[in-house]
């Protein structure tokens, strides 16, 4: 609302302005063109290493080139076909699928139980305890994944020392197929929970306090006051989280890089890593590209979704 | 009997806070172990380190884990191209996105609007759909193994536009108009009355440049392939590669790197954790 007047305002004052000098209309003219030249150095920018790259990662998607080669011969939809009838495709998408739900999941369950525990305004204590747990979003995820390679270590990693303690024999997390996607998943939600705790938090304090006193007043439950208001005020930044850590998993790179490689036996080969190993490795850069359109295209639908069912929710936030 | 009521759910409430701030405790300390960990190990000697039931406080400190860090790989090289690439990136990105945001949002142009949901859009591309291309570009430039591939195609942040556009819609256009009949040109307007007025948004835009500039991995594993191009996160992955086959004997010199690496992002963030959170807070649904 008050960005709409400051935008009638602007819309009037402009007017007022053009029709005072409308005499020297060369004037104007020269003016708004020095008013666009300051948003030219961003747009060059942006059409240099943004669009030009994206425009000529759709035209490679569609060539045979294989980076070292000068010819670049095009072939069709030949690249997209062969990924879409190779079991490895589908492995792939099932791994970074797979990588993403828990991802999502736990990092929103857990994120949203430490709000509710931590959601204690007016307390240097509780302010202090938020900080330390938000603290892992911004430790490099190399680092993240260093002290959870050590940890994870079948040899001498603490985590086979704490299995022992049940009597359970030791594992070599990393190069187990049925562990590595599930340690990696440990890794990103150690990092990403502090987050989804902020923002979750943020969106409880935008609940307006009479909601709860109506609510305990007619005898409802902590419990239920939860269910009933604190849920589904909650929706939108839930709605927000989900789609935004949902996109950023489907890219999960680093900590395959630094702690499996894809491995072991391809069980943590992800799009992203796939991508990478295709273009360098492989060099066949005309399949890694249709490979990066097929994530460009699915990270697009989701946040189509996000922007269609944010814009009905708009409401809530009252 | 409401007397009654009322004190036992005062009782209540002292002892579910109690329950409330042990369990918020424990909580902290379990999402603090990894770092603490970190510490610890960085601080064991080798023999310490493949001891068969780990030990939760050094024996002795090995201080010269970090010394071996800097004679492994060229540390403090590394941590200067870190340190490099990410102050260049925080002048560059800011001054394009001061300019651009000065322009989207005080500016008088046909198609205004349209280009800045241009620039909007940017925040759907993902990194791994243009590096290809831009790879090819900067190896044709000759610029793979430099700092211009690590900042250039850095330049345009569609965040910290909208971001600043934000902080200088909301500067009354009585102020910039004063100054204008003053014959202030846009530059003097931009830089010595519109900056310092949204100084805690720029700040804050810097830290986070700052951050995810120094965490970055990608683009650098990418750019560059030349050993004294490296910076620390890339560094440090590889200094783990190179050890592979022996890697409970150096994990402790990588902890060590990896100690090093984080200082400055933690005392960043100590400092400016309040901006940040509220920058974080407020960026989701405008």
């Amino acid at each position: 609302m008050p960005m709409e007047t400051s935008k009638q305002m602007t819309k009037a004052a402009s007017k007022r302005a053009t029709a005072s000098v409308s005499k020297r209309m060369s004037h104007t003219v020269i003016e708004k063109w020095k008013d666009f030249s300051f948003a030219v150095p961003a747009l060059l920018f942006m059409g240099v290493f943004l669009y030009y790259p994206l425009g000529y990662s759709i035209y490679l998607s569609f060539t045979n080139w294989n980076m070292t080669r000068p010819v670049k011969k095009f072939v069709g939809a030949d690249n997209y076909t062969r990924l879409l009838s190779s079991p490895d495709f589908y492995h792939s998408l099932k791994v970074t699928f797979l990588y993403t739900f828990m991802d999502v999941v736990l990092t929103l369950a857990i994120g949203l139980l430490f709000a509710l525990l931590l959601n204690v305004s007016s307390s240097r204590l509780f302010g202090f305890m938020r900080g330390v747990i938000f603290m892992p979003y911004y430790v490099s995820m190399v680092v993240a994944a260093m002290v959870f390679t050590w940890i994870y270590n079948g040899q001498y990693g603490l985590l086979n020392n704490v299995v022992s303690w049940f009597g359970m024999d030791p594992v070599e997390w990393l190069n187990n197929p049925s562990t590595a996607l599930p340690a990696l998943v440990a890794v990103s939600v150690w990092k990403g929970v502090g987050f989804a705790m902020i923002l979750f938090i943020a969106g409880m304090r935008g609940i307006p306090a009479e909601y709860y006193e109506a609510a305990s007043i007619d005898g409802a439950s902590k419990f239920r006051q939860f269910r009933n208001i604190t849920l589904p005020l909650l929706s939108p930044m839930t709605l927000f989280l989900v789609i935004t850590s949902f996109i950023s998993s489907m890219q999960v790179f680093q900590s395959i890089d630094v702690m499996t490689a894809g491995g072991p036996l391809k069980a943590t080969n992800a799009i992203v890593y796939w991508i990478y190993t295709m273009a360098f490795s492989e060099f066949k850069t005309g399949r890694a590209s249709a490979l990066v359109m097929i994530l460009f295209v699915i990270i697009l639908l989701l946040t189509l979704v996000q922007f269609l069912v944010s814009r009905k929710k708009v409401h809530y936030e009252g | 009997m409401k007397d009654n009521y009322m004190a036992g759910s005062a009782k209540n409430r002292k002892a579910m806070m109690t329950l409330r701030i042990i369990g918020a405790v424990i909580v902290t300390l379990v999402m603090f172990f990894p770092v603490y960990w970190l510490l610890i190990s960085a601080f064991k000697t080798q023999s310490e380190m493949r001891m068969a039931v780990p030990t939760f406080w050094p024996e002795t400190f090995a201080w010269q884990n970090f010394a071996e860090a800097f004679r492994v790989i060229p540390y403090a090289r590394y941590f200067g191209n870190t340190l490099l690439m990410a102050v260049g990136t925080i002048v560059l990105q800011l001054n394009v996105a001061l300019m651009a945001a000065y322009a989207f949002a005080k500016g008088q142009f046909k198609g205004r609007d349209t280009l800045f949901l241009l620039v909007l859009a940017a925040l759907i591309v993902p990194e791994q759909v243009i590096f290809v291309p831009v790879y090819v570009m900067m190896s044709k430039l000759d610029w793979l193994n430099t700092f211009w591939a690590l900042i250039v195609p850095h330049g345009a942040s569609a965040y910290a536009i909208f971001l600043l556009r934000q902080a200088f819609k909301s500067i009354n256009n009585d102020v910039l108009e004063a100054a204008r009949v003053d014959g202030a040109g846009r530059f003097s307007i931009l830089y010595k009355l519109l900056f310092p007025m949204a100084m805690p948004t720029i700040v804050t835009m810097g830290v986070l440049i700052f951050i995810s500039s120094w965490n970055s991995y990608f683009w650098p594993l990418i750019m560059t392939n030349n050993n004294d191009m490296r910076v620390l996160t890339v560094g440090i992955a590889m200094l783990r590669d190179s050890i592979a086959g022996n890697e409970a004997m150096f994990f402790n010199v990588i902890m060590a790197s990896s100690v090093m690496a984080i200082i400055p992002i933690v005392v960043v963030f100590t400092v400016m954790q309040k901006h940040i959170v509220a920058a974080m807070a407020n960026s989701t649904f405008k």
